[in-house]
């Protein structure tokens, strides 16, 4: 590998698989890069080229009636929610990152936010892609309809697969039309368990919200964020219902401001220490979240309430502390049956802790889909170290 | 046979010809006779079962009820057929987690009655739902009428146990919302049988809906309810389900059912929106007001449980009502952009006129999921199911040019097989192959299906007419 990588810019499939169909004969490795947002996540080293998919960008056909949108893959989430505002629709999934990060890295790193359980993630509104793979071919799954089940369903094993198995070049995607009305809070609790029961009930609510989300910093409370948005009076409802369940926790709400949008960026402001992601069954995330904050080096911990996703972030002038409690919250995921991964951490610490130190279920069959796709595996070295 | 019925006991192993003849059908409209059936009980029988047809290089077939509209449960190219009849239990109800582990042979309405009490429901609801299998579901990716608003079979499944083609036992996801690496539970729902067994399910469980409001609307012709289709969409309103009928559809569930459609009205649709009870109202009216500005004749809406369900017992009785106007049919399951229902509804009825065949229409509006029934009598000659299934190769070609799908819930199977093509282009299919490979090295999971073969597939030659 050499230092410094030869920069491609392909500016459509067919030129994007040949530089894939090159480099697969040259045995040289190619690293993919949108906007780069996330490209802490993984243990990545230096590659041949960099194949930059800022040229594959764009509206490709947005048809408002039937609330789907196909856009090049190298697209800003920002531009994509620009052109959707204008015919009143959005694009219901909220990463962090979400101004800069790129359609195409938001699907290949399975990028969500907290409004998963609401509207779906990532997995549940891709519809269709086109994909450039290392031997030189494009391969299209799915389509432009909402319900379709002809052949395999490719576009779920792109979705987090870190194009490990090819570079997404187009994808549709369900839209939805703007609600009318959005309201929310952000509530204090003195007492974890009151914080996480109130949670639980919103969640739970026939009123459907749109995000639930526990947090704590160091010092500070436990607070949990509603937000609801919909018509006028789903919304009423959500939030008389949201707080009546606070007032039962002996909670105090105030506006909700941008508390929501804070936290979602924790990911993009946890550039020292390590950030713990892991993704647990519902009902455990409150005592996992309640013994991260124990921990010597614990500074946050976001716990989205609804999909049962968490981070907490370490920070500690004592390395070793900062590995010895990563490492027993990713233990703690496993024993409660979820999984997870150090999706972030300082540069010193990156040799000392690998981004998936465990194995996911079903690893052989993972390493057998990437040596079919990509057996010269030139495609991301490093970064599926999860098969 | 022999050497099944050493491995695993005389009681799980069927072979004698009148037994097997019981296996040789379902849902569809092939037929073909299985080498042996077994009958697991347990997934390490099943396992034992693998490594056996593994060792022997037989075919293995897995089968739910056989309810299936695609011949996925055919043994096409013989062997061994796997019902997983005896492998039908509820494992655990996880109310905490808001999930169900379940064995793959327990039917799909058994599951939402069992956690009803909590006030739970397992969303996707095929018609045939008081019969069918989860494994089914899961082999499938079924859908229903109710998944318009909350996705289908692989928006609802977290983790499964499967059997590999060799014996491997693999367990994939869990209760989480997801798990890390890739999406092996989401590329193997949908898969048809032809990437392993399954032999444990975990899905997601919904609370229920507080409430709910049904209204049916009665319009003059097709393409004024095709139209307030796109429009309730447009209006930014998600209903549960948006179920619409043609008039030839209607004349027989009513002379069927008695769901009180009206029979001089050209279009139906059935339109349901549920969830936290404040709003419904308000989007009811807004409901039936859209149907009014699209020349509705008439709009009913249930005020009781009781009619709620004499309007949904029309739906889902609608395809056995068909025995009243044929004694066939042969059903398509092509998916279009909703925005196209007019004109492809249109190529549908000129399809079936074209090959001197009538056509009902009762389908998933809401996602543009069509329906078309086909009607035949096969009692007047061999070609008439020919006929058919020429004129149901049209309309799929017309679905796909429109740019949208051969299959929307029912699966490819050994049906639509050959029309593979007209849909993917080689290298997208070539794609799909590798995770085959992946999964079925041995290519002994459910051979003949979803891939087209050459044996069965050289009188179709396609190039891809897919936007």
């Amino acid at each position: 590998m050499t230092a410094t990588a030869t920069r491609a810019i392909p500016t459509d499939a067919t030129e994007c698989a040949r530089l894939l169909a090159e480099a697969t004969a040259d045995r040289r490795t190619v690293r993919i890069k949108g906007s780069g947002t996330k490209s802490y996540i993984g243990d990545v080293g230096a590659t041949d080229v960099e194949l930059g998919t800022e040229r594959l960008a764009g509206v490709i056909d947005h048809v408002p009636a039937d609330l789907t949108v196909t856009v090049g893959a190298g697209t800003r989430m920002a531009d994509l929610a620009a052109a959707l505002d204008r015919a009143g629709q959005f694009l219901p999934l909220d990463p962090p990152h979400a101004d800069e990060a790129t359609v195409g890295g938001v699907i290949a790193a399975n990028s969500n936010g907290f409004w998963r359980a609401r509207y779906g993630g990532v997995r549940d509104l891709l519809i269709g892609t086109r994909t450039a793979l290392a031997d030189g071919t494009v391969a299209r799954a799915g389509g432009l309809v909402v319900k379709n089940v002809a052949g395999y369903d490719l576009d779920k094993l792109l979705v987090g697969s870190f194009g490990t198995l090819g570079v997404i070049v187009e994808a549709t995607l369900k839209v939805l039309p703007l609600p009318e009305r959005s309201d929310g809070l952000v509530a204090r609790f003195d007492r974890p368990a009151d914080a996480f029961a109130v949670a639980n009930a919103v969640t739970r609510a026939a009123s459907r919200v749109e995000a639930c989300v526990v947090e704590r910093s160091e010092d500070g409370p436990w607070r949990v964020a509603v937000q609801a948005r919909g018509s006028d009076p789903t919304v009423k409802r959500a939030m008389s219902d949201a707080r009546r369940e606070v007032a039962a926790g002996h909670g105090e709400a105030v506006e909700l401001a941008d508390a929501l949008v804070r936290m979602r960026e924790l990911p993009a402001r946890a550039t020292d220490g390590a950030l713990v992601r892991v993704s647990l069954p519902l009902a455990a995330s409150a005592a996992f979240a309640e013994s991260a904050v124990r921990l010597e080096s614990f500074a946050a911990v976001i716990v989205d309430a609804a999909s049962g996703i968490v981070r907490v972030h370490l920070v500690d002038d004592d390395d070793d502390a900062v590995i010895r409690d990563a490492e027993a919250l990713l233990l703690a995921a496993r024993m409660v049956g979820g999984a997870g991964r150090i999706e972030r951490r300082a540069e010193q610490l990156r040799s000392r802790l690998l981004t998936w130190p465990n194995r996911p279920n079903g690893d052989f069959l993972m390493r057998r889909i990437k040596e079919a796709f990509d057996p010269a595996g030139i495609l991301e070295p490093g970064r599926s170290a999860f098969a | 046979m022999r050497g099944l019925v050493a491995l695993l006991g005389p009681a799980k192993v069927l072979g004698t010809h009148d037994d097997l003849l019981l296996y040789e059908y379902d849902g569809a409209v092939d037929t073909a006779t299985p080498d042996a059936v077994v009958l697991p009980e347990s997934t390490a029988d099943v396992a034992a079962l693998a490594r056996f047809c593994h060792e022997h290089a037989v075919p293995i077939v897995p089968r739910g009820a056989g309810t299936g509209l695609s011949g996925g449960a055919i043994p096409v190219e013989g062997g061994v057929v796997v019902s997983f009849a005896r492998m039908a239990r509820i494992l655990e109800i996880d109310v905490p987690n808001l999930r169900a582990v379940v064995q793959p042979g327990l039917i799909n309405l058994h599951l939402s009655t069992a956690v009803a009490p909590h006030g739970l429901y397992f969303v996707p609801d095929p018609s045939s739902q008081k019969a069918c299998t989860l494994g089914g579901n899961v082999a499938e990716n079924s859908g229903g009428p109710h998944t318009l608003a909350y996705g289908v079979t692989t928006n609802h499944v977290t983790g499964v146990e499967i059997v590999l083609s060799d014996g491997t036992v693999a367990r994939l996801g869990g209760r989480a919302v997801e798990d890390e690496g890739y999406d092996l539970v989401g590329s193997f729902v949908g898969s048809e049988g032809t990437l392993g067994l399954v032999t444990e399910i975990t899905v997601k469980l919904t609370p229920l809906p507080e409430d709910k409001r049904t209204l049916m609307a009665a319009f003059p012709t097709m393409d004024e309810a095709s139209e307030t289709v796109s429009a309730i969409i447009a209006a930014g309103i998600v209903p549960s389900a948006i179920e619409m009928m043609d008039q030839l559809a209607t004349q027989a569930v009513e002379a069927s059912v008695h769901a009180g459609y009206p029979l001089d009205a050209g279009g139906i649709l059935l339109v349901e929106v549920d969830g936290a009870r404040d709003g419904l109202d308000d989007t009811r009216a807004r409901i039936e007001a859209i149907c009014r500005d699209h020349a509705a004749s008439e709009v009913r809406v249930a005020t009781s449980a009781l009619e709620r369900e004499r309007l949904w017992a029309g739906r889902k009785g609608a395809f056995a009502a068909m025995g009243r106007l044929s004694p066939d049919y042969y059903v398509q399951d092509g998916v279009i952009p909703r925005t196209r229902l007019p004109d492809i509804l249109r190529l549908v009825k000129d399809a079936g006129a074209r090959h001197g065949l009538q056509v009902a229409n009762v389908f998933h509006a809401g996602d543009g999921n069509l329906h078309p029934l086909i009607l035949f009598d096969s009692r007047l000659g061999p070609d008439q199911l020919e006929r058919a299934k020429a004129a149901g190769l049209e309309i799929l070609t017309a679905c796909v040019e429109a740019g949208g799908s051969i299959t929307g819930e029912h699966g490819v199977g050994m049906e639509k097989n050959c029309f593979m093509p007209l849909q993917f282009r080689p290298s997208d299919l070539a794609a799909m192959h590798r995770l085959k490979e992946a999964f079925d090295p041995a290519g002994l999971m459910n051979p003949g299906k979803v891939f087209p073969t050459p044996s069965r597939c050289r009188e179709f030659a396609f190039a891809s007419t897919a936007r």
